[in-house]
Formats: C-alpha cells, sequence, structure tokens
C-alpha cells in the first residue's frame, strides 16, 4: 500500500545507493528544508483562500469567485501583487530590526513545524520533549511582534506590540497548562508517544469531561496566542489601523501575513495531536471491522482532516465574535481560564493516577 | 545523529559575538535584542549536546520571560531615537579586567579540569522530573522548594503593589 | 462576586457563545440564503425607491409634459438644472413661452428628488439606470428633452 512513510523511505533508500550515506543525508536536509518552504507557501495560499470562504458563507456572501475556477486562484493573485510591491521603511525607523521582525516571525513558525507528525512514521524531528519545545519556540513569536512593533517608529505600531505582549505571555499559560492536562495522561512529552498512547481512542472521547475542558481553553488560548479575532487588539483594524505591522508593505507584510496563518496551522495540528490523536484513526473498542475500514484511509488524511477541523473552529470563532477589550482580555484569562485550567489539572491528574480514563 | 564539532564552535562563536554586540551597541532596544540572540544561540548549543529539556528551559524562561521583560520596560521608559551615553574611562577599565580575569579563571579551570562528554545519554524527562522531587542525596527537593518560596514571595509582592492604588486614593 | 455568580458568568459566556456560532454554523450550511448580487453576470435586483438619475419621459409623437415653468431649477439644492426657454409663436399668431433645452448636470445630481416634486405637471422622474461611468466628465452633461420634441397638447 502507497503511504506517505513508504513514499519517503523509497526516496531515502534511493538516494543512500546512489550518494553513500554522508552526502545522502545532507541532500536530505536541503530537501527537507525546500518541502517546508513550499509547504508554507501552499498552506498560505490554502488557509488565506479558506478564509476568505468561510467568512463569505458566515455573513452571507459569496467569497471570491472571480480569479480561476470557483476564486481557487485569486490568493495566487493576491500573492503575485503583495510580491511585486514596493518595500518602504518608514523614515526613522530602526531599519535592521525593522527588517529582522518579519523574518524571525517567520523562522519562528517554521521552526515550529518541526515535532508535527503528519502521518505514521513521517515527523521532521521526533524530539524527546516534543510539545515543550513547541511552547518554548513559540514564545519567541512575541518578540518578533515587539520588535515590529517598536523598530516601526509608530505610536499605532508600538501600542499595537505592548498589548500583543501582554495577551501572549498571559494566554501561553492557559496554552501551556491544557497541554500538561494530556501530557499527564500520557505520560510523556514526545509527540510520537503522546499518538501511541491513543491507539485505543482519542483523548477526548477517553479522557471524560477534563480533556473536553482542556480542550476548549486550548482553542481559546491559541486563538489567542496566533492574535486572531475575537484576540486580535495587536493589530485591531478600527483603533491602531494594522497595529504591530502597520508600516509594513509588500513582501515584509507578506511574511507576517504567512506567518499567521502558518501559526494557525501549527496550534491546530497541535492540538489534533493532543486531543484527537494526530494521525491515528477512528477506533472503536472491539468493532473490529469498523476499526479495519478506518485503518484503511490513509493517516495523512486523518492527520490533515482533523487539522482542518482545528483551523474551521478557530475561523469560526473569527468571524463569530467581536473583538474583547484590554481589560476583559485579562479578566478572562486570569480571572476564568487559568484558574479553571489549574483545577482541570488537578482533576486530570487524580484521574490518570487512578486510572480511570478508559 | 550526526552533529559536526563546528556547529558546536559556530554557535559558541554566535554567543559570544551577539553578547559582545549587546555590551557595545548604543541603542537601547538592539543592545537587548542581541542579547536574545546570545541567549538563542545557547539554547542552540545545548540542542548541540542533546541536552533538549535544558535548551527548552533556557528558551521558554531567558527567551520568553527574561527578554520579553527587558523590551516591556524599555517600550515603558525610553524614546526611539535615544543613544545611550558612552561609558566612562573607569567604567571601560574596570569591565575589561573583569573579563580579563573571568577568562584566565576560566581557562585555568579548563586546564585543571579538561572537558570531557559525558557517556551516558541526557536524562530523561521522568529522570528530570522523579529528581526535582527526590529528597535522597542527589535530589533536588531542597533547590525547588526554595525557589517555590522566592517565587511565591514575589507574587505576594507583586499583589501588594497592585493593591496600593487602591487603599490611597488620589 | 459570590462563587455562584461566577460559575453563572462561565455558564451564561459559554452559552451566549455558542448562540451566536449556531448561527453563524446555520448560515456556513445554508448557501440558498445569500444576499450577493452578481452584478454583471446577472442583471441586479435593485429596490423600487432607488434612484439612478433624472429623466424626462416622451410619448410616441416625440411629445414631453415640460413646459419650462423652471420650477425644478429653482427647486434645486446644488444647481443641477438648468432651463433655457424660447418663445414659440402659435398658430394664432400668439408668442408663448416655450421649452427650449433642459440642461441636466448629472455629475452634480444627489439624487435628492427635490426637482420630482416641485415640478407641476409630471414632465420629468427618477429612472432606475446606474451604469452612469464615461471616460470624460462632459459627457455627464445631459439635455434632457429630445431634439425636435415639442410639449404635449393640453399640458399647461
Amino acid at each position: 500500500m502507497i503511504s506517505l512513510e513508504f513514499i519517503l523511505q523509497s526516496v531515502d533508500r534511493w538516494l543512500r545507493d546512489r550518494l553513500g550515506h554522508e552526502v545522502a543525508v545532507a541532500v536530505e536536509y536541503v530537501l527537507v528544508g525546500l518541502f517546508v518552504i513550499l509547504f508554507f507557501a501552499v498552506l498560505g495560499l490554502v488557509l488565506v483562500f479558506m478564509e476568505r470562504k468561510v467568512s463569505a458563507w458566515m455573513q452571507v456572501r459569496l467569497g471570491p469567485n472571480r480569479v480561476g475556477p470557483g476564486g481557487t486562484l485569486q490568493t495566487l493573485a493576491d500573492t503575485i501583487k503583495l510580491v511585486s510591491k514596493e518595500g518602504l521603511t518608514p523614515a526613522g525607523a530602526d531599519r535592521f530590526l525593522f527588517n529582522l521582525a518579519p523574518v524571525l516571525m517567520i523562522v519562528v513558525s517554521m521552526l515550529l513545524l518541526a515535532p508535527i507528525a503528519f502521518a505514521r512514521n513521517v515527523q521532521l524531528w521526533d524530539i524527546n520533549i516534543g510539545v515543550l519545545y513547541v511552547s518554548a519556540i513559540s514564545s519567541v513569536s512575541v518578540l518578533a511582534v515587539l520588535i515590529a512593533g517598536w523598530s516601526s517608529n509608530n505610536k499605532y505600531s508600538l501600542l499595537g506590540a505592548m498589548r500583543s505582549g501582554a495577551q501572549i505571555v498571559s494566554y501561553e499559560l492557559s496554552a501551556g497548562l491544557s497541554v500538561l492536562t494530556i501530557v499527564v495522561l500520557s505520560g510523556s512529552l514526545q509527540v510520537s508517544q503522546i499518538i501511541e498512547a491513543q491507539q485505543t481512542g482519542w483523548w477526548l472521547f477517553r479522557g471524560h469531561v477534563p480533556v473536553l475542558v482542556a480542550m476548549i481553553i486550548y482553542l481559546i488560548a491559541v486563538t489567542a496566542e496566533t492574535n486572531r479575532a475575537p484576540f486580535d487588539l495587536a493589530e485591531a483594524e478600527s483603533e491602531l489601523t494594522a497595529g504591530f505591522h502597520t508600516e509594513y508593505s509588500g513582501m515584509r507584510f507578506a511574511l507576517f501575513f504567512l506567518a499567521e496563518y502558518a501559526n494557525v496551522f501549527v496550534a491546530s495540528a497541535i492540538g489534533a495531536i493532543l486531543f484527537l490523536g494526530g494521525w491515528m484513526p477512528l477506533h472503536l473498542g472491539n468493532w473490529d471491522a469498523f476499526n479495519r475500514i478506518m485503518d484503511w484511509i490513509p493517516s495523512s488524511i486523518w492527520f490533515f482532516a482533523k487539522t482542518f477541523f482545528f483551523i474551521f473552529v478557530i475561523m469560526w470563532f473569527r468571524w463569530t465574535f467581536p473583538r474583547l477589550r484590554i481589560d476583559q482580555l485579562l479578566e478572562l484569562e486570569w480571572k476564568y481560564l487559568l484558574p479553571l485550567g489549574i483545577v482541570n489539572l488537578l482533576v486530570a491528574t487524580t484521574i490518570a493516577v487512578a486510572g480511570w480514563y478508559f | 545523529m550526526v552533529k559536526p564539532d563546528w556547529i558546536g564552535y559556530a554557535l559558541g562563536a554566535g554567543a559570544l559575538a551577539a553578547g559582545l554586540l549587546a555590551v557595545t551597541s548604543r541603542r537601547i532596544l538592539r543592545a537587548a535584542i542581541y542579547l536574545l540572540f546570545s541567549l538563542l544561540a545557547l539554547a542552540g548549543l545545548y540542542f548541540w549536546m542533546q541536552l533538549e529539556f535544558m535548551a527548552a528551559v533556557q528558551i521558554i524562561i531567558y527567551v520568553g520571560g527574561i527578554v520579553v521583560l527587558i523590551l516591556f520596560s524599555i517600550f515603558l521608559t525610553h524614546q526611539t531615537d535615544e543613544l545611550l551615553p558612552l561609558a566612562g574611562t573607569v567604567q571601560r577599565f574596570g569591565a575589561a579586567l573583569v573579563v580579563l580575569s573571568g577568562g584566565i579563571g576560566i581557562f585555568w579551570l579548563l586546564r585543571a579540569v579538561p572537558p570531557s562528554r559525558p557517556d551516558a545519554a541526557a536524562p530523561s524527562v521522568h529522570e528530570i522530573g522523579k529528581a526535582l522531587l527526590s529528597i535522597e542525596d542527589t535530589g533536588m527537593a531542597l533547590p525547588f522548594e526554595a525557589i517555590t518560596l522566592l517565587l511565591l514571595a514575589a507574587m505576594v509582592g507583586c499583589i501588594v503593589l497592585a493593591l496600593k492604588d487602591r487603599t490611597t486614593p488620589s | 462576586m459570590t462563587l455562584k455568580q461566577y460559575f453563572r458568568n462561565i455558564w451564561d459566556g459559554m452559552r451566549s457563545l455558542a448562540a451566536g456560532m449556531r448561527r453563524t454554523g446555520y448560515y456556513f450550511f445554508h448557501h440558498k440564503e445569500i444576499i450577493t448580487q452578481e452584478y454583471p453576470d446577472v442583471p441586479p435586483r435593485l429596490a423600487e425607491r432607488f434612484r439612478g438619475e433624472v429623466v424626462m419621459p416622451h410619448n410616441e409623437n416625440n411629445e414631453h409634459r415640460c413646459t419650462g415653468c423652471t420650477a425644478c431649477e429653482l427647486a434645486c439644492p446644488n444647481g443641477t438644472i438648468k432651463i433655457i426657454t424660447k418663445y414659440e409663436i402659435t398658430p394664432d399668431g400668439k408668442k408663448k413661452k416655450a421649452l427650449d433645452k433642459f440642461i441636466y448636470h448629472l455629475e452634480l445630481c444627489t439624487m435628492c428628488n427635490l426637482c420630482i416634486i416641485a415640478c407641476p405637471t409630471d414632465a420629468i422622474k427618477m429612472s432606475q439606470a446606474f451604469e452612469h461611468s464615461v471616460f470624460d466628465r462632459s459627457q455627464l452633461i445631459k439635455i434632457l428633452n429630445k431634439p425636435g420634441s415639442r410639449l404635449m397638447e393640453g399640458v399647461e
């Protein structure tokens, strides 16, 4: 049967036969780098199109429908427009930091792709601290936002960056706590082992209420961490023009834009891995026939279906809810999500220790 | 895992260069950003040594916590186009003296205790977790508890500071 | 805030958010209710009250109902209408004032409808034509009475 794992193994064997071990590894590094860049480009195109269609349908509109069949080439046209635009640097800006910020943002997003398991045994780097690595690296992206806001020499940018900083630093805690819930249940930080632990059923179904609560908290927290509505105070267009990327144009703006969608993808993928079992097919108890049919669907399709389900939910949030005020935002985190998250973690730990999950 | 030596040397040199830039830059925010790169290079060194837990903690605490805090305090207190004053002669000589003595100290230490690669693999997360709460000889329970006390004190301090406005009407 | 209130807040918040999400989710799956009009491909459905421009209807004998009384010119708040009159000799030898040119500046018109209300003979009305884009501003200055047209019998 042809699977992603099989294809990659054959490529690996072919390279090793032709080039020998050392060169093959070097070539594979380059190939992986190219894959990540290509994946990001495709991801940007697909997700922006998806967002525009979803928003349109939720607002009883049609959405892009002119360029290409059903408007599918619209985002490609937009990308070409963005790339060919002039990239301005405002007077009085700190040139070095102004150019650094978008690059830092996109590099962070690319690094986050490393521990994600795309299919059975397909993973760029199965690092043993998996989810801890993700929360560590994602905390760097707030720095890119702060640098962008400061170096633009613009009051709106600075205000947006400050808000974003307060927001991301706060919501990181809730996201971390809900991730910990699953880590406690699985007994490992490693992504492959977390998925392996869901062989008999996804945590969402096996872990009772605490996992459901953790999933809701996780979704709220990552929506805030990726600076998306209703938590988009950092770029609140009605108050701050565009917040921290007000002064950015052309390619550098495109990088920020791409990084936002890449972060949404990564957050959804991690959510899918933690709560819905990543590439693990849906298994129901002892129904062997049913389980075999589910196994027959390729693991990569399972992974992407779950990830896009979460992406859809996050987009659904964005096009339904109004933006929060900064004090409401911090109140939600510190008075509601964080205490609930801590209590929830305690309950989940009790369940894990007592072995009460299915 | 292939991990040639030159990566380690490159990361070390990067950390040093970024650190040097951090202390010589006259723009305060740039200094903070160079510090960020120095800390990131150190995290990279930990990754290179396959101490992944250490590296992740380095990034979470120093990059995600300390540098963000530094940036925030700069945002709230400084103007964009303000240059820092140059250091005086006494300060320069003092700094050079400290750096030189520190360098000599490390060099002497390295000669006295030659560095060696531990044969055992880096400890797993399970072992780290157990060591943190173990009360045996190599256990870290006491420092762990001391740190929790410190953090508790800091949190109480924060609450007291935040409450102060309400008791004194302005 | 009591503990009961705290949990009540959480419950109410979740419920109201779920209500919002149900509404948008309903729209997401019901494409028939889409209100977008695909205008150049499909002729637009315009509201009855929509005003596009001022026109002067003529009948099949090329006759209009405008007496050239300039009531509309006086009613117009921003000088959109300019009426030029002439004197005609009626068959019984009398001189009579009649419309020569009804000049309408579409580029100045705000579609306020005051001229139509002011007209005592219902000579002008609003049409729903809205595709007014031209390459030169001078093309927007229109003469509403057709060449060679004359006043309808019986309109005073």
